[in-house]
């Protein structure tokens, strides 16, 4: 990659004390980790291993000591918008209409409304969500829901947009669907993307880089390149796609690995 | 037209139908109750001091109407309601949302707002009296004391139910502390909030009643009482009849469109 690093995480480690016991739980170990513009990484790892929690460290929503992370040569100190994040389900709020929510960042941002309905109606296009600008999320299916949570972030123009396993919710077929979309919206916005997900086959689909994170501690285990145009990143021609399958069976046995030692132990 | 614009339609017809056939029926109940009431009231001795008829009572509105009174003691009693509770509320809403917004705050004040919010209206009264005799201010502080505590526990428990998710969406798109709370925290308490100020008014329209009985004000409840002492039974009916009513219009004209506005369009309740 040749971008300009949007992301810089040195050495990070997390520490947090159980909930019960209390006693210290090592949740991240010694994290290195670039992510360059313009570029998706995909980090895949087993349940429990950290990986929402570096999210989490990443969004400004947890805090850390131990090591550096920086977005855009800035010190991360709590949460802002030059990092949106896109949550697993249930984050869009309620009370707000679709475009309203899409244009919640602007509105935060006092941006004057004739621009920023112009700017949400791009979004609302781009996602597919033409036609339901004034729906309440009740009224919305599973898989629009996430498109909107995507819109919104996308629409606050962030430095990178934090993903975290946003299609695990949704059916199988939909899940298609929109990583197909999500593709399709990656190529338009050109946007640096990190996406968390359990689902390897989603990780070697999405992904420029993906990371596969270790059981608890977490640290990176290893990383995978996989080299596909996004262009021709499209579930019809990917199953096909032999550099698809072996990236994706090379992962799966890195992962698997790890889940077996887990059983082991 | 897409499939979804004709489901809304079809859902809000199949609304209308059900409104429609909702007023057929309660039209149909109050024939009943009213045809009861009559039959009761004509096979009972002296129905006058027991159960006057429907008829009775109504002529017995005319008769306090002539007087100029009727409508007196309906004003005075929704005057001191709507006072009462709007200022019990407009006082609850802050309150339970600086305990909601802050646990030290919210740790320290809690016992005390239990300990009175058991200790009901009617069991604060002799004290009110003593400190402000049998007047005007002695009920407007029991209606206020009464409408206070419903809202400021169920702000105080809507925030708190507020999911941290929608906090940490509106954190990571840049929102202040201000914002977060206009755009997250109030909104997503309002179910609450409705719990909260029906429960208010609710208690508040007892405590009016109630509150004119004890300290002998002009009022509706008042009427109730004189009805009694003057062996007129019709009053007394008459006075509960307008009570129950008006809680009902209440209900229809002011808190369901409330309600249906806000979290039942939200799809935060089910109705």
């Amino acid at each position: 990659m040749t971008g300009e690093a949007k992301l810089i995480v040195q050495g990070l480690s997390h520490h947090y004390p159980d909930e019960y016991t209390g006693e210290s739980v090592h949740a991240l170990d010694n994290i290195d980790l670039q992510i360059h513009e313009n570029e998706f990484v995909a980090i895949v790892g087993p349940s429990g291993c950290g990986k929402t929690t570096f999210l989490n460290i990443i969004a400004g929503l947890l805090p850390y000591r131990e090591g550096r992370a920086l977005v855009d040569g800035t010190e991360i100190r709590g949460p802002g918008p030059d990092r949106g994040v896109v949550f697993q389900e249930h984050a869009i709020l309620p009370w707000r209409t679709v475009k309203r929510n899409i244009g919640h960042g602007l509105e935060i941002r006092r941006v004057p409304k004739a621009e920023r309905e112009k700017t949400v109606q791009e979004y609302i296009d781009l996602v597919g969500l033409s036609g339901f600008e004034d729906r309440y999320p009740h009224e919305l299916s599973g898989g629009m829901k996430q498109r909107v949570a995507v819109a919104r972030t996308l629409c606050a123009d962030p430095v990178i947009m934090l993903m975290d396993e946003p299609f695990a919710a949704v059916d199988a077929q939909t899940r298609i669907t929109l990583q197909d979309e999500l593709n399709r919206v990656v190529m338009a916005t050109r946007k640096t993307i990190l996406f968390i997900t359990h689902s390897v086959e989603e990780a070697a689909f999405l992904g420029d880089r993906c990371i596969v994170f270790s059981r608890r501690p977490g640290h990176i285990k290893t990383e995978v390149k996989i080299d596909i145009p996004r262009e021709d990143r499209v579930w019809k021609d990917m199953v096909d796609n032999p550099k698809f399958t072996e990236a994706r069976d090379n992962i799966l046995r890195l992962v698997r690995s790890e889940v077996t030692n887990d059983v082991d132990s | 037209m897409s499939t979804a614009d004709s489901a809304t339609i079809r859902r809000k017809s199949l609304k209308k139908t059900i409104t429609d056939s909702r007023a057929i029926q309660l039209i149909i109940l109050l024939i009943g109750v009213v045809i009861l009431w009559s039959l009761i009231s004509a096979i009972i001795e002296r129905p006058d001091r027991y159960l006057p008829s429907p008829m009775t009572t109504l002529f017995s509105s005319v008769d306090l109407l002539k007087k100029g009174v009727l409508l007196s003691f309906y004003a005075d009693t929704l005057n001191r309601l709507v006072i009462g509770s709007v200022i019990g509320i407009a006082l609850g809403i802050p309150f339970g949302l600086l305990l909601g917004l802050n646990r030290n705050i919210a740790d320290m004040f809690y016992p005390l707002m239990n300990f009175f919010q058991s200790v009901s209206g009617i069991a604060i009264f002799p004290i009110i009296v003593i400190w402000f005799g049998n007047s005007n201010t002695t009920v407007m502080i029991v209606i206020l004391y009464t409408s206070f505590f419903p809202i400021a526990f169920n702000v105080l428990s809507g925030v708190r139910s507020v999911p941290m998710r929608y906090i940490s969406a509106a954190r990571t798109l840049g929102a202040s502390r201000f914002q977060i709370i206009k755009d997250v925290l109030l909104p997503g308490a309002m179910p609450s909030v409705a719990i909260g100020s029906r429960l208010s008014i609710g208690f508040a329209w007892r405590a009016v009643i109630a509150g004119e009985m004890l300290a002998g004000q002009a009022g509706l409840g008042n009427m109730i009482f004189a009805g009694q002492e003057l062996d007129n039974t019709a009053q007394i009916l008459l006075g509960m009849m307008l009570i129950g009513l008006t809680w009902i219009m209440l209900d229809h004209f002011l808190l369901r469109p409330l309600e249906s506005d806000t979290i039942e369009r939200w799809g935060l309740v089910q109705r």
